[in-house]
């Protein structure tokens, strides 16, 4: 089942052009990569899809529910979770703290944090979170501030971060970048364990050698559209790929 | 009739803005906060021009030149030793501190001034009739003094190498930093322009009135309605908005009461940042949340 | 030098801006919103208190104001706090989407239009002269004790009452999803909630308390008029939550203890001229500056410092 849905979504700026007419489909439970040269619109893409920008026409859908139009919070509350190229956090939060802050919870209610009446919930939660930070391997920085982990750490936090908001579908924008080898392959056993699990996943890299072993299926774009899909071997081998990658390569591992 | 006088009136008003807010956009612009201490910049040059001509008898010229290089030169130092230090913290913390800043200067300048009303010992000159419409001399010269203020400051960032070390500062400071420029003494420069700017605004408001040490809190707020207006970090922009705000000003003399000519400026600020908070010249992303 | 009286006036004057204070370190200290404009608040508490308890102009005297309703003290009270949430919700709603520098000087413009009302329209408390000998509530009601005093009380009572409420709130969740916001608004979005609601419950529910201060506040001087209630207000709560550092709570309580105390100290010295209060006045002004200046650079702010919220332990 397609679980999103780009129909026709076009996008400017100023004159240009960055998204033009871009359409595909989104099988639920599927791991599927987004490539294409740069300012081939891809971040861009994220950017729609979560609401931050909005498309000057065509139409987004998730679960046949439309997103655009809608406030990138209310379309994050409809199941869209993403991360950003350079990671995105509370700094001044610990780890925990940051994924706590990440679900919703009573006392994020005036009266109710006044009166103290989350506490038992916030226990659960607490709970909850030292889970999720275990499965990325943060449970040692649990107390630890933000601010005081690496950029591959930063990484990892934010995509617990998303996790744990239990999303549909999950957007990652160059998941890799800045991150060592080994926590690459941990990265990847990740998202194959999340996509057996049900995750539907999206993920933007430059990084070609990484994502054309992790996912199915892959979306290349080119100028804002999509130039052509298929799976991992038959876009290795398309000629029109390399071509539009010729001279502006992406960063084999 | 009304109306041709205020008008006349606005195209003062304009000059003495575009001066007053110039000095104030280009460290917008440059390094990146809002400099609350600019008004407080001018009420130094001013005092200091007063105390200078007044005082101590110096010639008007003389005076004035000595308190705008002070001037120029107390921003430079404040920058070095107040701002620099703290520009990794960010522009909101370095607009808090510019109000410490402002604070500070003012209590100096009025504890030494003290209360009272000061004027400068200039000739008085009366006021031209030209076509029925009254005008006074040294709007003329405030207007000139405008023009020429504003393509110095333009020849000086498009001409002069240390110009256009400036500009490309202002577009990316590390880039620039690593391309070889040198972007301390760039930075030294821009201060003190900045500095000699809001020392002739200072000056130009001892020619156009009278002195209290409070003028400078209310000039802060027009200023900041003309940058507003402008659209921060926009330069080329400030010549426009000094005299769009102007025009607002002293047109709406017409309407209300003298003592709502500020607030027309307050309500413009408002205005624009509600509705195109990136002014005439900016843009929409570095605004909204 | 009656150090009795002293000390009632500190106390009296630390609650009611220790109130303000407060109020600023939840939108600033915690929610990260530069709000240049807080006298606004504090201002339309204490007019709207008058405006709702004054008795109504006389036709012999040189008043101007229109407004009198000679309503009883308790009125006037949810009066001011009702002006405050209006204030806000007039001045907080158009700002929802602004950040940083651009939502300062908003603030700050509405809060000058607001002053600049209250100079120029006589008809509103008359205009810069104010409205002076305004009668203090519950006198007769209080008078078994000194009334100063019953006032310093008073006033602490309610900035005891605002400071729990504040830190229950800044402990929970709440202060966890402001402070999140603080940090990264962006990011906070992206995990499904509206910063804006924040934004707008955090203006909308701290400013009645602010103008609740001054209400009390005129209760304390028993004049009213605009050179009071300028940006000063404002930028002083400022340097005392800046001083008390960390953004906490209690740092801002700490910092405006420190402020007042500065102030009452120099304004009890004696001084032989006028001119020589004058400089002492004006040396103050610039000493504050100093110490905004310093203690900000060397005292980081709460987004530089421990996070005060204790997590419970499963």
């Amino acid at each position: 089942m397609t679980l999103l849905e780009i129909s026709d979504v076009s996008k400017s700026f100023g004159g240009l052009k960055a998204v033009n007419r871009c359409a595909f489909g989104v099988e639920q439970g599927s791991l599927m990569g987004l490539i294409g040269p740069n300012g081939a619109g891809k971040s861009t893409l994220f950017n729609l899809i979560s609401g931050l920008y909005e498309p000057e026409s065509g139409s987004i859908r998730l679960d046949d529910e439309e997103l655009v139009g809608r406030r990138p919070a209310d379309i994050a509350s409809l199941g869209v979770g993403r991360t950003f190229q350079t990671p995105r956090s509370f700094p001044t939060l610990s780890c925990l703290e940051n994924l706590l802050a990440s679900v919703p919870s009573s006392g994020e209610q005036l009266v109710p944090s006044i009166f103290g009446t989350y506490r038992a919930e916030e226990r659960t939660a607490v709970k909850n979170a030292r889970e999720h930070l275990k499965q990325v391997g943060l449970e040692a920085r649990a107390d630890d501030r933000a601010d005081e982990l690496s950029g591959g750490e930063l990484r990892m936090l934010e995509v617990a971060r998303q996790l744990i908001r239990r999303p549909k579908i999950l957007l990652l924008d160059e998941p890799t970048a800045g991150v060592t080898p080994t926590l690459q392959t941990h990265l990847a056993e990740t998202l194959k364990g999340l996509r057996d699990r049900g995750l539907t996943i999206i993920v933007v890299e430059h990084n070609l050698a990484f994502l054309l072993n992790l996912v199915e299926h892959v979306v290349v774009m080119v100028h804002g559209s999509v130039l052509t899909q298929g799976d991992p071997d038959a876009i290795r081998s398309d000629p029109e790929v390399v071509n539009a990658y010729l001279g502006r390569r992406g960063s084999d591992a | 009739m009304r109306v041709a006088q205020l008008l006349v009136l606005a195209l003062g008003t304009g000059a003495f803005l575009l001066i007053a807010t110039l000095g104030f956009a280009l460290i917008r612009r440059v390094e990146g906060f809002l400099n609350i201490a600019h008004a407080e910049l001018m009420s130094l040059a001013a005092f200091a021009t007063w105390y200078f001509n007044a005082s101590l008898g110096w010639h008007f010229f003389l005076a004035a030149a000595v308190a705008i290089a002070i001037t120029a030169v107390v921003a430079l130092v404040i920058a070095r030793l107040i701002y620099d230090p703290i520009k990794h913290l960010g522009p909101p913390i370095l607009l808090i501190s510019s109000v410490g800043v402002a604070f500070l200067i003012h209590g100096i300048v009025s504890a030494v001034i003290g209360v009272g009303i000061r004027s400068f010992e200039i000739p008085r000159l009366d006021a031209w009739t030209v076509g029925g419409l009254l005008v006074t001399p040294y709007r003329i010269v405030l207007l000139l003094l405008a023009v020429v203020a504003s393509v110095a400051l333009a020849l000086f960032l498009t001409q002069t190498r240390t110009g256009k070390s400036i500009r490309a500062m202002a577009i990316n400071r590390e880039l620039a930093g690593s391309r070889g420029i040198n972007v301390t003494k760039a930075s030294r420069a821009t201060w003190l322009a900045s500095g000699v700017l809001a020392g002739l605004g200072g000056v130009a408001l001892g020619v156009l009135g009278t002195l209290t040490t409070d003028i400078a809190f209310q000039q802060i707020l027009v200023i900041l309605a003309v940058a507003i207006v402008a659209g921060l970090g926009s330069l080329y922009g400030v010549i426009a908005a000094a005299f769009i705000v102007a025009f607002a000003m002293d047109l709406s003399l017409l309407v209300l009461p003298g003592g709502y000519r500020p607030v027309v400026a307050f309500a413009i600020v408002i205005v624009v940042l509600l509705i195109r908070p990136q002014g005439v010249a900016g843009s929409r992303e570095e605004v909204t949340a | 030098m009656n150090w009795v009286q002293l000390a009632i006036t500190v106390v009296t004057v630390v609650s009611i801006l220790g109130v303000v204070t407060l109020v600023l370190n939840m939108q600033y200290g915690h929610a990260g919103l530069i709000n240049f404009g807080v006298v606004a608040y504090f201002a339309a508490g204490a007019y709207t208190y008058v405006l709702l308890t004054q008795s109504p102009p006389s036709e012999t005297s040189l008043d101007q104001y229109v407004i009198g309703l000679n309503l009883p003290p308790w009125v006037g009270f949810i009066g001011a706090a009702l002006a405050g949430l209006v204030f806000a919700a007039i001045t907080g709603w158009p700002t929802l989407r602004l950040r940083g520098e651009y939502l300062a000087l908003t603030t700050f413009a509405f809060a000058e239009v607001f002053h600049s009302f209250t100079i120029n329209e006589q008809r509103f408390a008359n205009g810069t002269r104010g409205l002076v000998g305004v009668p203090r509530p519950y006198r007769e009601e209080l008078s078994f004790l000194d009334y100063d005093l019953a006032l310093a009380l008073a006033a602490l009572l309610f900035l005891i009452i605002v400071y729990i409420i504040f830190e229950r709130m800044v402990r929970s969740p709440y202060g966890r999803a402001l402070e999140a916001m603080r940090d990264d608004e962006l990011a906070l979005i992206t995990t499904g909630k509206r910063s804006s609601r924040f934004r707008l419950e955090v203006f909308l529910f701290t400013a009645p308390f602010a103008a609740l201060a001054g209400a009390i506040y005129v209760a304390y001087t028993t004049l009213v008029i605009p050179d009071l209630f300028t940006a000063e207000v404002t930028f002083v709560v400022w340097i005392a939550l800046v001083l008390g550092g960390e953004g906490s709570n209690r740092g801002a309580l700490l910092g405006i203890t420190l402020v007042v105390l500065f102030e009452e100290l120099i304004r009890a010295i004696p001084f032989d001229t006028i001119r020589a209060a004058q400089i002492a006045a004006s040396l103050e002004v610039a000493a504050l500056g100093v110490l905004l200046i310093v203690f900000l650079r060397w005292q980081p702010f709460a987004s530089l410092t421990k996070s005060t919220r204790k997590v419970a332990r499963s």
